[in-house]
């Protein structure tokens, strides 16, 4: 679609919407095209699968040589030594982890929600070297046991493969946007080998909308992924459930409780991400050494519990497990494990918030189940239903899935009635963690640095879309000194209703109109300055205004153009833009949006 | 009939070696001596291996009987007199030893191919191949019970041992950590691929020994012979033991036990060569001839444990006196061995001391 930059702004409007409707709905090329953004999808899912299988096995293997999985700890036979190691090894990791980020542009490790704004601003670049080095420092911070999770760096390496392959083949911002999503679907579906999962989470969480046209990549994809997984990884499902085991009616009362408390949990935890984050910001400590003090902090702790070390696969395990903790000992674990988090991740260590929330969630879980088993005399046998229950409703609003978390639990468990007793406690937590806190710790981020997805996607690409790409010098521009009569000619001859009164160093001083001037001849000053005429309360914009702002001005404004003034450097006029082009940019932008989100290839 | 003669006379040898087990080691002849675990196995060993071994080389076998563990050994090596050229010995044992440089190295390349030429890394199974070993088999400890013990009703996980309530009786275990500690984190229905990373927290070992706790009646064995006949005599209703012995109770015994699968705990066995080994040449040709898939399935043939080549686990047949197929018993077998659980020799090596120590602890009052 040509932008028409400077053309007659009246016939590009017209132009642009005859064009929009006259779009062929299929034929062989479009379908040969759509099987070859299937077929790339594919491939993007086999190397973000095969990435996501690499970055695991050597999490798995750091755990391992450094002394952080529990086995490694065991194994190894000299305490004093290992006290050292408990406490050196995230503190090191963290130091590595604190000059990592300084080679990033923002000082900080990329995250999905990076790939959300990229996908939702239609901006589709994901940097290949900050996705490398945040990936690496994902790896080095889960290594060294930091308390984060491993799927934020899988779901962004994922992202940055797929942005990656879509600028190989100079693919559009669509075909980048779905490209983006095999990455994320692919990931996803390989670490928790569930493809549906990925598949949901890929339009839940990054593309926000439901298109056949994005579905069959992101299918293949996640499919791929899936393949890989059960070809290469080998473990066990995240949950048993005996198969007899159906909870009864009155629970179903209080999973939904569970779920109404769950997130408040999550509201807890996100906050505390959040707020040791400004807190970081505020110490007076060099950013590199924050995560390394993050992580000796962590260690210490990890002496006494070390339950917060890792991701802590095995404390999930033992917290599905009736009688593994008692309720206080839950608490206790449970308070740490998310101030451990929100320590980790709020002074800086690369990684994502999931995996945590799993354990939390969990653990908040069982909790439950630990009291309504205290209230009812016996340990229910429906255990593992409370603590998958509490487990869905801290992730599902951590990161504003409450699809994919659900289909995590049907497809790691197998179990129907595990996925609706979860369905029961993620139906209040959802909402009332999106009502309270925000759709997703990412959604809440991205705000925080400025970014608004609360009112969807349209009003975020407007928001992103700068004005100056539809910014001309095709307009009549005169000296504010020239006279009136002189000014009406220059204007009548080319063919304008307006000029913009720009002095000899640039600066801008205001419009005038043809009407307003040949009124004033007519009154007879015609020998005045054509600067007594200038209409200087027009609104103008600036060159980072963006669409959706020039919208706003356009509501109070009459006339042909806007001017672009440069307000940095001492208001240089720069061109116009035409309230044309305006609604040209909100009519294509939100084509561009109609056509990715409805169309079928 | 000169080949009949042969194996009578070599029959007589080993005969006779086996009865004067001192003799042997101070006879400077070229023959081979190896050091297995004696009983069925060693019998199911003669017929197998080592006559045929002789058969085919000329070379006279001596068998020599230990009950495992390395104290033999370190003795033999510090005297400089090791009396054994290929010793029979678990994997956690061949690893420690290999560790401890009383093992000579052995090198994967040391075994045939298939006979369809499948190379050995794909043919045997994970784990086979290691600095100082080469496994040859898989054996496995498993619970068996008294089929008259719950009329209407048969244990079907391992979560019943500990489930006295619906299987109620005294039961048989192992005077060890090993194995029983796995069953006892298994019962909380754990995958047995967290298994270990599980038991290496002291959540996992203090719930192990909870339920561990709450069994009444245990009856601890330390000889492998006694589970059967505690089995045989009434005195439990479920017993661990290992699967070879059950499989003798039950075929030459006729007892009316039978062997729960669920959560058999499977162990390599291997073939070492010590240092200062007097014929290490010979031991590595006995190793190469009783790695060979026709040996190993007819070794399988004759005692079910199951072999560590696959094709030699696709060649187990009948067993040659009895006629009982084989395949149904070794463990290894796709539907015996759908929940196994492979011991995690490396653990075993660096944690059994503190292990051990916990386990003492807790049994004594």
């Amino acid at each position: 679609m040509s932008l028409a930059l400077g053309g007659h702004p009246a016939y590009t409007l017209k132009m642009d919407t005859t064009q929009a409707d006259r779009m062929p709905a299929g034929g062989p090329f479009a379908l040969f095209r759509f099987l070859g953004l299937v077929i790339f999808g594919a491939l993007i899912g086999i190397m973000a699968a095969l990435c996501a299988v690499g970055f695991v096995a050597a999490v798995l293997w750091l755990n391992d040589i450094l002394l952080i999985s529990p086995r490694s700890r065991m194994m190894f036979a000299h305490p004093g030594i290992l006290v050292a190691t408990t406490i050196a090894v995230p503190a090191v990791g963290g130091v590595i982890v604190g000059l990592l980020h300084r080679q990033i542009p923002e000082h900080r490790p990329h995250t999905p929600a990076d790939v959300i704004a990229a996908v939702q601003t239609r901006h589709g670049r994901l940097p290949a070297r900050a996705g490398t080095l945040s990936a690496l420092s994902g790896l080095i911070s889960l290594g060294a046991g930091a308390s984060v999770g491993q799927y934020g760096p899988l779901v962004h390496m994922g992202a940055t493969l797929g942005s990656l392959g879509a600028r190989l083949l100079r693919l559009g911002r669509s075909d980048d946007n779905i490209t983006i999503a095999c990455g994320v679907a692919a990931a996803i579906a390989t670490a928790f080998n569930a493809p549906l999962a990925g598949i949901v989470f890929a339009h839940e969480v990054v593309l926000r909308h439901y298109a056949l046209r994005a579905f069959a990549p992101v299918a293949a994809a996640a499919i791929v992924g899936h393949v890989i997984a059960t070809g290469v990884l080998e473990r066990g499902a995240l949950f048993h459930v005996s198969g007899t085991t159906v909870p009864q009616p009155w629970e179903f009362a209080a999973f939904v409780v569970i779920g109404g408390l769950g997130a408040l949990v999550a509201g807890a935890y996100m906050h505390a991400i959040l707020g040791v984050g400004r807190l970081a910001g505020r110490l007076p400590l060099h950013p590199v050494m924050r995560p390394a003090v993050a992580g000796a902090l962590l260690g210490l702790t990890a002496l006494w519990v070390p339950d917060i070390l890792g991701m802590g696969q095995e404390t999930l395990r033992f917290a599905t497990i009736a009688g593994a903790f008692g309720s206080i000992e839950l608490v206790v674990v449970l308070s740490l494990k998310l101030a451990a988090t929100a320590l980790c991740l709020g002074m800086g260590f690369g990684g994502g918030v999931f995996s945590p929330a799993l354990v939390i969630g969990t653990l908040f879980g069982a909790l439950c189940g630990t009291i309504v088993g205290e209230l009812s005399g016996a340990p229910p046998d429906t255990f593992v239903f409370y603590a998958v229950c509490g487990m869905v409703a801290v992730t599902a609003p951590v990161i504003g899935a409450p699809l994919t978390s659900l289909l995590i639990v049907f497809e790691l468990t197998g179990s129907y009635v595990l996925t609706t007793a979860a369905l029961a406690s993620v139906t209040l937590a959802s909402p009332i963690s999106a009502q309270l806190f925000g759709r997703s710790l990412f959604d809440i981020q991205l705000s925080v640095r400025g970014l608004d997805l609360s009112a969807g996607r349209g009003r975020a690409v407007l928001r992103e879309a700068p004005v100056r790409l539809y910014l001309t010098q095709n307009c009549v521009t005169l000296p504010p000194d020239i006279d009136i009569t002189a000014a009406v000619t220059s204007l009548s001859h080319a063919g304008h209703g307006e000029a913009h009164l720009v002095d000899s160093r640039n600066r801008y001083h205001g419009s005038v109109s043809l009407a307003d001037l040949e009124a004033a001849r007519e009154d007879g000053h015609g020998q005045h300055p054509v600067s007594e005429c200038a209409i200087t309360n027009r609104p103008i914009l600036g060159p980072d205004t963006s669409v959706w702002e020039a919208m706003a001005q356009m509501q109070d404004f009459t006339g042909e153009a806007i001017a672009v003034i440069d307000d940095a450097t001492d208001d240089t006029f720069l061109g116009v833009v035409y309230e044309a082009s305006i609604a040209r940019a909100y009519l294509q932008h939100s084509d561009e949006l109609r056509r990715e989100e409805h169309g079928t290839g | 009939m000169a080949q009949v003669e042969r194996y009578f006379a070599v029959a007589l040898a080993l005969l006779l070696a086996a009865l004067s087990p001192t003799a042997t080691s101070n006879e400077p002849e070229d023959g081979l001596t190896v050091l297995s675990w004696g009983g069925a196995y060693e019998r199911a060993q003669q017929l197998a291996l080592f006559a045929p071994f002789s058969e085919a080389t000329g070379k006279v076998v001596r068998v020599e009987r230990y009950n495992g563990g390395l104290d033999g050994l370190r003795h033999a090596i510090e005297s400089g007199e090791v009396p054994w050229d290929v010793i029979d010995m678990t994997r956690s044992d061949a690893l420690a030893a290999c560790d401890e440089g009383l093992l000579q190295p052995l090198s994967p390349t040391l075994v045939d191919s298939a006979p369809d030429g499948t190379p050995p890394e794909q043919d045997f199974i994970d784990g086979a191949f290691d600095r100082c070993s080469i496994t040859h088999t898989v054996f496995a400890t498993v619970v068996a019970y008294r089929r008259d013990a719950f009329p209407g009703k048969r244990p079907t996980s391992i979560g019943d041992l500990f489930d006295q309530q619906r299987f109620p009786g005294p039961r048989a275990l192992q005077r060890t950590p090993e194995v029983n500690l796995e069953w006892a984190l298994l019962s909380y229905r754990v995958p047995r691929e967290e298994l270990y990373g599980l038991l290496s927290t002291q959540r996992g070992l203090r719930l192990a020994l909870k339920r561990l706790d709450s069994l009444d009646n245990i009856h601890w064995w330390e000889a492998g012979d006694v589970p059967p006949r505690l089995l045989a005599e009434g005195e439990v209703v479920m017993a661990s033991g290992y699967n070879g012995r059950f499989f003798d109770a039950i075929v030459n015994r006729n007892l009316p036990i039978e062997i729960l699968w669920d959560g058999q705990v499977q162990e390599h066995e291997t073939w070492v060569v010590p240092q200062g080994a007097p014929h290490p040449e010979l031991a590595r040709n006995f190793i190469r001839f009783a790695t060979t898939t026709e040996r190993l399935a007819a070794l399988a043939s004759r005692i079910p444990y199951g072999p560590a080549r696959h094709s030699a686990a696709m060649q187990v047949t009948t067993h040659p006196d009895n006629g009982m197929d084989m395949r149904l018993h070794i463990p290894t077998h796709p539907l015996n061995a759908e929940r196994a659980v492979t011991k995690d020799d490396d653990w075993y090596a660096r944690t059994y001391q503190r292990i051990r120590e916990r386990f003492d602890e807790w049994l004594s009052p």
